[in-house]
């Protein structure tokens, strides 16, 4: 698994890449989202365009990122969730809490909400 | 005919060659392409499960993931070297109210919506044991 992240204007978007299988790697994931609190980037799009495999410890750390925002007052967006991703959340019933956009710009744009 | 074992220590680091070789498997008894993914994520669920809850994340015991291909199913059966109880390991809903937003406990969910069939039970020694049944068009 890679993550690359990038400000575009204020918001920060968080690139996964590769395999998001359990493991200590999902530990740089978690510190992403705290770091990006700590840092007052508060508006978080990740992006999961390129992930081609996920599991639930995947998704547990998608929401230990929500949280961390969503309590500091901030949000966590998804971006380009795959079709096979994308299921995963509607089995878990997350997507009752996340938004999730397939056009970057739109996403970018939902946060000046 | 008997079926074909992997022996895995409960060790996270194995969960990406499991996937490797449950993919390997599912492409021989000619799994769509397209539900590879789908059938390595149902199976590499129930073996994270076995190793946490049957082995609680002990590198020494073993999870055993054995599996036979039939002409219209694969069967896989997860044991761990445990004998927990999963509705009591497991009892709750993790997509309902504030366990919305727990960060674990959804890994037999999303098997047994992606597997059309996950049945716990025991091995004849008392473990615990998983049975997933993926069919074949």
């Amino acid at each position: 698994m890679n993550i690359k992240q990038q400000m575009k204007g204020d918001v920060l978007v968080v690139a996964l890449s590769g395999k998001v299988i359990g493991g200590p790697e999902l530990m740089e994931v978690k510190d992403v989202f705290q770091k990006a609190v700590d840092q007052d980037k508060k508006k978080v799009l990740l992006d999961l365009g390129r992930v081609n495999w996920m599991d639930s410890s995947g998704l547990g750390v998608i929401v230990s990122g929500h949280t961390t925002l969503s309590r500091a007052g901030g949000s966590l967006r998804i971006l380009n969730a795959t079709k096979k991703i994308h299921e995963l959340f509607i089995i878990t019933k997350l997507i009752t809490i996340f938004e999730t956009y397939t056009d970057e710009q739109e996403a970018l744009n939902s946060f000046g909400d | 005919m008997h079926p074909i074992e992997i022996r895995l220590p409960s060790d996270t680091s194995v969960l990406e060659p499991l996937q490797l070789i449950i993919e390997a498997v599912g492409k021989s008894a000619k799994v769509e392409v397209d539900d590879l993914s789908l059938l390595s994520v149902s199976v590499v669920e129930l073996a994270k499960n076995a190793m946490e809850h049957g082995n609680k994340n002990d590198p020494e015991k073993t999870v055993t993931v054995s599996f036979n291909i039939f002409p219209n199913r694969i069967r896989f059966m997860i044991d761990d070297e445990g004998s927990w109880e999963p509705e009591k390991a497991l009892g709750f809903n993790p997509g309902e109210g504030e366990e919305l937003l727990l960060t674990r406990g959804r890994g037999v969910l999303i098997a047994r919506n992606l597997a059309k069939w996950v049945e716990f039970g025991l091995t004849p020694e008392g473990k615990t044991r998983v049975t997933l049944i993926w069919p074949l068009n």
